[in-house]
């Protein structure tokens, strides 16, 4: 793509998610909701071929209903209300139908069939963009109105969430659907705590996204978007390896990663909130998620996978691929439990 | 409690930073020398603990524990170095590096004093075990293996997370120094036994129970020596303190709740002794004989009196220190013949003489010869069991038979009767090897002069 268009799009996708995020009027989310779904179909098509053509399509038209349903809620809550702005929802009705659809546009179960979909059918890149940007807005509009969101509607989602991202990723060897079922999982995690401590909403999407920005960059060092592929990296990148293994244990919660910051402050919460077959539930199943991430990095990084070449280590040249603020993302991604008192900054 | 762990996070670069040919030198000697300091905190004030901080103390219950991990690195390194000495640089210091952290978590846990910090390392171990044993082990089976022991573990300590969070909320605090003088007894309701098992479930895999024993033979058996060494001696032993430190909570449910889990260890422990008596591979009579062994802790923390409390203590160290040298001596034979089949090496005394010293006093302290300190740790249990149900006594005797009848199987086999002709021209034993052995052995016999060290909270 050439680069003044790039710029525009990039401008335009990030302008968007920032007019959803510093509006109090429902309008103007609304068409901040538009511009950004508007600007990154561009930015899913970057390669032209019928796949990415038909992910865009799914794309588009998911998230063209849910911002339909989003404005039919918001006019349900005008009729009622008579006003615009985003403080409380006074209607029931037309909070789950804005709950309904900003779930559909985060790829939430139900309506989580999309994401693998679209996931496989763009580029690594576009992938990460959709999974880490695009989750953004749809959060904060959740975060605003979280003190009117039906609690036992989300919590049922966030449950099926968890488990159908658990289940669903364990017969996958793509690696961007892995990333998607992955990020069903997570936003299920999320969407548990929105309606009791908005705050762990915030800090399990930051430090999702942390990680899911470093294991989309590793992977785009080495191009590799099967599992297979990702298995000649001992051979290229041996240091990568190790990286993919820890940062493969953070996605899947284990102590003593930041990983499992999330996941603790979530159950904390929960708990004290009196609810404790629901997070030991979500956090048994969250452990299918640790088995397929564990899968990948047995074969990445604890065995020597058969490989195409004869020698011990290929010829290493320098890197030339961009791995853009990669250490500090990775260092981040796994190294951040032992600050967690400072959670209180984001308050 | 910082001047052990500083020191053992800068055995990390001391590893990487070393000469080529000093890596194992330097650590090994700076891996004793940690051990030395450990040895301090064993002199405890009698009722109180020491209290260096707010997040580490120590108590007689976790000194011996953490002079047992302390000591048992620079026996690992030991052990390792035969096996690792055709593989590149790197993945030596990797491997050394691997070790040096799972001793840094191990430390950090026996001495933490709040019980979530306490759990967050707990489930830390399991991640450089897992890498030593999936990476470094020797067979296929290990990824398998990996797997058993990790998920096993995970799915146990999932619901202790949430124990554990839940006791935070009506307890106010989960410092454990606090907590003695908090505690309450907590009613009878269903809710509160699902709390007791939340809390029980996790150590009673780690240790293990009998019917969740499944992920110890394949774990113990694919892993390298290094890392069979630190999870039959010192992870196993994270189930036992765990269970001492969280039934202080949990009375008085323990009084009916641990009848299922009492004969789940008293039939366990006679069923993988006798499993011991038809192993065909050594590191798999061994990892059984651990299952046995721990069975015995099991029943006696469940008891919940002085002196199974006090047996308990010391077989956890008695057995730590015999189950590791018993993998080293398998392991002395596998480096040899390459293979973990008993009957392949037979009649090693005639061609190793010292080598078959070492299995013997090996063997004689597994079945608890007296004066050792195995003894009194088994001793202790027996009685203190007789006292809770006289019937016990039947079958803790049937164990005590069967102990004896394995080991001494494992040491007519390997070491008695008449060569196998193919091992005419084994390497003989390497000083390091035998350095090991004395290693191992010499705090055991010590102990026996001085027990009480080793007997925990109550003596």
């Amino acid at each position: 793509m050439k680069p003044p268009i790039l710029i525009i799009i990039m401008a335009t996708i990030m302008t968007g998610t920032m007019i959803v995020m510093l509006s109090s009027h429902w309008l103007l989310i609304w068409i901040g909701f538009e511009m950004n779904m508007l600007a990154i179909i561009p930015i899913l098509m970057k390669k032209y071929n019928p796949r990415a053509m038909e992910a865009s399509t799914k794309y588009f038209l998911t998230q063209a209903t849910a911002s339909m349903l989003l404005m039919m809620g918001v006019t349900i809550n005008l009729l009622y209300s008579g006003q615009w702005v985003i403080s409380k929802i006074s209607n029931p009705i037309a909070s789950i139908m804005m709950t309904t659809a900003l779930t559909m546009k985060l790829g939430l179960s139900p309506f989580h069939f999309w994401v693998p979909e679209v996931t496989q059918g763009i580029t690594l890149m576009s992938g990460m963009i959709l999974l880490t940007w695009q989750k953004i807005a749809p959060m904060s509009i959740l975060y605003q109105i979280s003190p009117s969101i039906n609690t036992n509607l989300l919590m049922l989602m966030a449950l099926t969430s968890v488990l159908v991202g658990g289940w669903g990723g364990l017969n996958q060897t793509q690696l961007r659907k892995i990333m998607a079922y992955s990020s069903i999982t997570h936003m299920g995690w999320m969407a548990a705590i929105i309606t009791y401590n908005p705050t762990m909403m915030v800090l399990n999407l930051t430090l999702y996204i942390l990680m899911t920005l470093s294991t989309f960059m590793l992977f785009m060092l080495n191009s590799s978007t099967t599992t297979l592929s990702l298995s000649h990296m001992w051979n290229k990148f041996p240091l990568i390896t190790s990286m993919i293994l820890i940062l493969m244990l953070s996605l899947g919660g284990l102590p003593p990663l930041s990983g499992f910051i999330p996941k603790w402050m979530i159950i904390q919460e929960l708990t004290k909130n009196n609810m404790i077959i629901i997070p030991t539930l979500m956090a048994i199943t969250a452990l299918l998620n640790l088995y397929f991430y564990l899968r990948l990095t047995y074969s990445t990084a604890l065995t020597m996978f058969p490989s195409t070449n004869n020698m011990k280590m290929k010829w290493q040249f320098e890197y030339t691929k961009k791995a853009t603020l990669l250490p500090p993302l990775i260092i981040t991604s796994t190294m951040l439990l032992p600050l967690t008192p400072m959670l209180s900054v984001l308050d | 409690m910082l001047k052990i762990i500083i020191p053992t996070i800068m055995l990390i670069p001391l590893t990487w930073m070393s000469k080529p040919n000093m890596i194992w030198i330097n650590t090994t000697t700076y891996g004793l020398l940690i051990s030395l300091i450990s040895l301090f905190y064993l002199n405890q004030p009698n009722d109180n603990t020491l209290n260096p901080s707010l997040m580490f103390f120590s108590d007689s219950l976790s000194a011996p524990l953490l002079a047992l991990t302390t000591w048992l690195l620079p026996l690992m390194l030991m052990a390792s170095q035969h096996h690792l000495s055709k593989e590149p640089l790197t993945r030596k210091k990797l491997y050394i590096s691997m070790l040096i952290l799972l001793q840094l978590f191990l430390i950090m846990t026996f001495t933490a004093s709040e019980l979530i910090f306490f759990y967050i390392l707990f489930e830390a171990t399991l991640i450089p075990t897992l890498i030593i044993i999936t990476r470094w082990g020797n067979q296929t089976e290990r990824l398998n293996a990996g797997l058993y022991f990790l998920f096993y573990t995970l799915m146990g300590s999932l619901p202790l997370l949430v124990a554990l969070l839940y006791i935070h909320n009506f307890m106010g605090s989960l410092n454990f120094l606090m907590i003695q003088y908090w505690i309450q007894p907590l009613p009878n309701s269903w809710s509160n036994i699902f709390l007791w098992l939340a809390c029980m479930m996790a150590f009673m895999v780690k240790m293990p129970l009998y019917g969740l024993h499944l992920w110890l033979p394949k774990a113990h058996v694919e892993a390298p020596i290094a890392g069979s060494m630190v999870l039959a001696a010192v992870l196993l032993k994270l189930g036992g303190y765990g269970m001492m430190r969280i039934t202080t909570l949990l009375n008085p449910l323990t009084n009916f709740m641990a009848y299922p889990f009492m004969m789940l260890s008293l039939w366990g422990m006679i069923m993988t002794s006798s499993i011991c008596l038809r192993q065909t591979d050594l590191k798999s009579l061994i990892a059984y004989s651990s299952v046995s062994h721990m069975a015995l802790v099991i029943v006696a923390v469940l008891i919940q009196t002085p002196w199974s409390y006090m047996g308990a203590m010391a077989l956890m160290i008695a057995h730590g220190l015999t189950s590791s040298m018993l993998f080293c001596l398998a392991n002395s034979n596998y480096e040899r013949i390459h293979s973990r089949t008993m009957i392949l090496a037979r009649g090693l005394q005639t061609l190793l003489p010292l080598m078959a010293a070492w299995w013997l006093l090996a063997s004689l302290t597994n079945l608890a010869l007296p004066p050792t300190i195995n003894l009194i740790g088994e001793l202790f249990v027996v009685m203190s069991s007789f006292s809770w149900s006289n019937i016990t006594i039947i079958l803790m005797g049937i164990n005590i038979i069967i102990t004896a009848l394995y080991s001494l199987y494992m040491l007519i086999t390997t070491q008695r009767g008449k060569y196998s002709h193919h091992i005419k021209n084994i390497k003989p034993s390497f000083t390091r090897e035998n350095a090991l052995m004395t290693l191992h052995l010499l705090p055991l016999l010590l102990l026996s002069l001085n027990p009480k060290i080793i007997l925990g909270p109550i003596y």
